[in-house]
Order: structure tokens, then C-alpha cells, then sequence
């Protein structure tokens, strides 16, 4: 379900963020929605256990790893 | 040798001319000044073209040669450098308004470690607003143009080298790659892009970035080439703390080691689905081509992937935080596709940011899996051949795909992975569309092992339908 304009602009005048008007919020949406569908593909995945990503290192002079 | 001529050679063939003295930096700067401004009112390819500044340094690199000083293969060699990578005393726009006068005291890493390499600098390149996006559209400084079709895009962002590179006016250009901002100008300007290691070349001077994934690496027109770049830029710099102390092989003679007894692997999910039929065939042949070569196949699975749109979710909160003090003083210097696309990353959540860098261990995990049983992916660097510059939406079976602004990411759905990974990556060219189009084959290796990817993208890039075409420009 899509998030209303009026939430968005709470969301920001709460958090201090960008301000943006109704018509900027429509250019924005788009994101909005790609961001939301993708949350819903996770509701399912259970991350409890999954370490976090972190960058890829190897000792000084030694193998690679990941 | 005439001018167009070794305009197109590649530098591993100029460089031994350039050692022997057969051809003099010098000409050959003048030659590649003289090809960029020809080409800047159809291509748009540069930013700021650095005529005196080329000149100085090929005049400083021929002096070198007659002490007897030859620097490698670089020496006295045109290259172009992305205007998100800061040239000291050289405007560095990042492709925007907001730092239309910003001018670096230093040179970036990778500058410094070309020019000591006797590189010529001849321009900043051309690029998409801050290098966000995959059109190379850019509102404040035009439009970047494909060679092959100037109606169509060159790619993003680093589309200004990819142009530069496949019109014959740079021999290298480097540009960055967070979401596949080299190896899509790659692919869609028949260039070879590359991608290295996370960590294999230092970051510094790369200017308004997220630094979970950005890479600064090199397009050329070969394979041999680019191993030649990465020789030069690559290395750990005690100044970047992302880059990682892993010695470099000799990549040249890794290319010589050929390719028996390499395995690839075929996803068979994600990298393969929602493709132009053109790239598929492309695609497809090339593979059957490296076969023929005596090169093993196997399909393999990345279940994973189906998670893989998360990923944007940290990279919507990194550009966010990235660009704050920016959109708070200059705000209305911004075009609207990066900006409305940058401001809805100020919604995602902390736990979402989470879940995404999660997303992305698990995703990094299964590559490495898979790549324990093959020595190589094999993909289409893009799913299509290149849109056209007044496309807003490209449809795929059916649906509307944004080319760019909020919402767009399709173009660099099979580029964008590895850039979470860290994994090695590079594009070569493998054919064209009906349209004249080039195509653009990934391969995608183990972490530190280029040399490998060398070897295999080097014997892809050997039976290529695009090896010795050029775009016609006239």
C-alpha cells in the first residue's frame, strides 16, 4: 500500500530531512515504490542469523579472501 | 603511419612505436587534441579539454625518452579522465552545477600513478550529474553521444570516456563504476571495461561517492590494454583505507597462460531473464564460441538474486548522506533526475539499511560459492543495446523500464551485483544488434584473480564479431 504525501512530509518534518512538496513527492515516488516492493520480498526472509556484509580484505602479502 | 591510423592502434601496439621513437609524443598529443576537438560537437564527450596541460606533459615525455628514460607502456600515451576524478589545478565538476568552479589541490590517486607512468592527460570526461545514473544525459553540460549511433546513449556514467575510447580520440579513459558505470559504456560503445577487485585501486580523489562499491577503473579498446592500466593503477595506498595489500601478478603474461583447462559457469537465473532478444543470441554465440575454444560449461544457480533489489537500499541511504551538505546549500543547482532520485533516500530505515547489507553478504556468499566450482561467470553486461538519448522508458515484455531518475536501475541490473560483491568484473564487446548497436559480454571472477579474467575476456575478445570494427563518424 502506498504511503500517503501527508506521512512523507511528517516523516521529514519529524526527522529534520529535505522538504519536499506534493509535486516533488510524485517525482520522487518512483524510488519510493522500487524501495517498498523490494521490502516486501524480504518479509518472508529470515536474516536473523546472516552476518553483515563486509568489505573484502586478505592479510598483508598473504592469499585473498573474501 | 598517418594520424587516424595511430589514433587507432591500441597501446599495446603504440607503446613499442612511442619506445622506439618511431612516433613522438609530441605528434601523437597534437594528433589526439586536434581528433577531440573535431569530435566534441557530435560526441559532447568531454568536460574540459586540457590543451596546454597535454601539450606540457607530452613535450616533458619525449624529453624523458631522449635521456634515455622510457617510462612503460603508458609513456606518451592520450588519455581521457573522468571529471569525477580530481585533476589538481583542473576544474573537477563531477558533472554538475553545484561544483562547476571546484578546482582539487591535488591530483587524484590514479592521476598521480598515470602521469608518473609518462600518461597524457588531453581532457575531463563527460558524465551523468555526480556519475548517478546510466545515460550519461547530463543537464549542465549536454548530452554524451554514442559513436556508433549519435542518436542513442553511450552509457553511464562514465559515458565521456566510453565515447572517447570507441571514437578513437583517447586510448584509455578511466572512469567509476558503482553500479556498472564503466562496463555499461563499455558495452554499449564496444569498448572493454573493467571492474577489479574492491580494494585493488585506490579511491582517493574520487569525489562525491558512496565508498561501499565505487571503483575507478580503466576503458580500452583491448583486453591487453586494459591489463596494461590496471598494472599501473592498481596497488595499496596507505592514504585509502578500502584499498588491501594483495601483491599484483604480472598481467600481461597472465593473458599468455591461455585458457585450457577454465571452467564457466551460466546462470541460469537473473542475469539471463528480462534480455533484448539480440543480446541473448549475441550472447549465446559467444559462449559457443569460447566452447569451440576448448572452455568447459556448466549452468549454475543463484537462488539469491531474487533479493537482489534490496541492495539499492543502502545505496539510496549512502547517496543520501553523501549528498546532504550539497542539496542543503545548492539545491536548486541540481538537475531533477539526480535530485528526486537522491531525496528518496532520506525514507529508508535503519533496520532496512540492515537487511540490505545482509542481502548483500548473502549474495556475496553464493557468488563465492559458485565460483569455488567455475572459474568464471559468463553474463550480458546489459540486457539491452543502447537506448536512444530521448528514450525515458525502454519496455521489456511488456512492462515500461525508466532509462533514468527515481525509479530507473534496469539498464544496470547485471553490473550492479558485483559492485556489492566486490568481485572482479569486465565487459568485451561480442557482436552487434541489427541496428548496428555493439553488445557487451560479462565476465565475472574471483576476488584478486584478474589475471584470469584476462585470459578468458582476452580469448572472448579473439573470435569476437566486433574485433577491428569501427564506428563510422565521418
Amino acid at each position: 500500500m502506498p504511503i500517503s504525501n501527508e506521512t512523507l512530509k511528517r516523516i521529514i518534518a519529524e526527522y529534520g530531512g529535505f522538504e519536499l512538496s506534493d509535486a516533488e513527492l510524485e517525482l520522487v515516488r518512483p524510488e519510493i515504490d522500487n524501495y517498498l516492493t523490494e521490502l516486501q520480498k524480504l518479509r518472508d526472509l529470515d536474516l536473523s542469523d546472516v552476518m553483515s556484509s563486509r568489505l573484502l580484505r586478505a592479510a598483508e602479502g598473504d592469499e585473498a579472501n573474501a | 603511419m598517418r594520424d587516424s591510423e595511430l589514433l587507432k592502434l591500441t597501446i599495446s601496439e603504440i607503446a613499442p612505436l612511442i619506445q622506439s621513437r618511431a612516433v613522438s609524443p609530441v605528434e601523437l598529443a597534437e594528433a589526439a587534441l586536434a581528433e577531440a576537438e573535431k569530435r566534441q560537437p557530435a560526441l559532447n564527450s568531454f568536460i574540459t579539454i586540457m590543451r596546454d596541460e597535454a601539450v606540457a606533459q607530452a613535450v616533458a615525455a619525449e624529453a624523458a625518452l631522449a635521456r634515455g628514460e622510457y617510462l612503460g607502456p603508458l609513456h606518451g600515451v592520450p588519455i581521457g579522465i573522468k571529471d569525477n576524478i580530481a585533476t589538481a589545478s583542473i576544474a573537477t565538476t563531477v558533472g554538475t552545477k553545484v561544483l562547476k568552479d571546484h578546482v582539487p589541490d591535488e591530483d587524484a590517486e590514479v592521476v598521480r600513478r598515470c602521469k608518473a607512468a609518462g600518461a597524457i592527460i588531453i581532457g575531463k570526461e563527460n558524465l551523468e550529474e555526480f556519475a548517478a545514473g546510466a545515460t550519461s544525459n547530463n543537464p549542465h553540460y549536454g548530452a554524451v553521444h554514442n559513436p556508433w549511433n549519435l542518436d542513442h546513449i553511450p552509457g553511464g556514467s562514465s559515458g565521456g570516456g566510453g565515447a572517447n575510447v570507441a571514437a578513437g580520440v583517447t586510448f584509455a579513459s578511466l572512469g567509476t563504476d558503482l553500479g556498472g558505470s564503466v562496463r555499461l559504456p563499455g558495452a554499449f560503445c564496444g569498448v572493454v571495461g573493467l571492474k577489479q577487485t574492491f580494494g585493488r585501486v585506490s579511491q582517493r580523489g574520487l569525489l562525491v561517492t558512496s565508498f561501499n562499491g565505487d571503483h575507478i577503473g580503466p576503458m580500452t579498446r583491448s583486453v591487453r590494454d586494459s591489463a596494461l592500466v590496471l598494472q599501473v593503477i592498481a596497488g595499496y595506498d596507505p592514504l585509502d583505507p578500502s584499498t588491501v595489500p594483495v601483491p599484483l601478478e604480472d598481467y600481461t603474461l597472465a593473458i599468455e597462460r591461455g585458457i585450457q583447462g577454465l571452467t564457466m559457469g551460466i546462470p541460469g537465473n537473473h542475469y539471463f531473464d528480462l534480455l533484448d532478444p539480440e543480446v541473448e543470441s549475441a550472447v549465446r554465440r559467444a559462449i559457443a564460441a569460447l566452447e569451440e575454444l576448448g572452455v568447459a560449461s556448466r549452468e549454475v544457480n543463484l537462488p539469491s538474486m531474487e533479493y537482489v533489489g534490496a541492495l539499492r537500499f543502502s545505496a539510496m541511504a549512502d547517496s543520501v548522506v553523501t549528498h546532504e551538505p550539497y542539496i542543503a546549500s545548492r539545491r536548486e543547482d541540481y538537475g531533477p533526475d539526480t535530485l528526486y532520485r537522491t531525496l528518496a533516500g532520506q525514507f529508508v530505515l535503519g533496520r532496512d539499511y540492515a537487511k540490505a547489507m545482509k542481502v548483500q553478504r548473502i549474495i556475496k556468499e553464493e557468488h563465492a560459492r559458485v565460483l569455488q566450482d567455475v572459474d568464471f561467470l559468463v553474463t550480458p553486461t546489459t540486457p539491452m543495446p543502447a537506448p536512444r538519448i530521448d528514450a525515458e522508458t525502454i519496455t521489456v515484455e511488456g512492462r515500461a523500464q525508466k532509462t533514468r531518475g527515481p525509479g530507473s536501475g534496469h539498464i544496470s541490473r547485471n553490473t550492479s551485483p558485483m559492485n556489492a560483491t566486490g568481485f572482479s568484473a569486465i565487459t568485451v564487446p561480442c557482436g552487434f544488434s541489427e541496428a548496428g548497436l555493439p553488445i557487451g559480454l560479462q565476465f565475472i571472477g574471483r576476488p584478486w584473480e584478474e589475471g584470469n579474467m584476462f585470459r578468458i575476456a582476452h580469448a572472448a575478445e579473439g573470435v569476437s564479431p566486433s574485433r577491428g570494427v569501427w564506428p563510422d563518424l565521418g
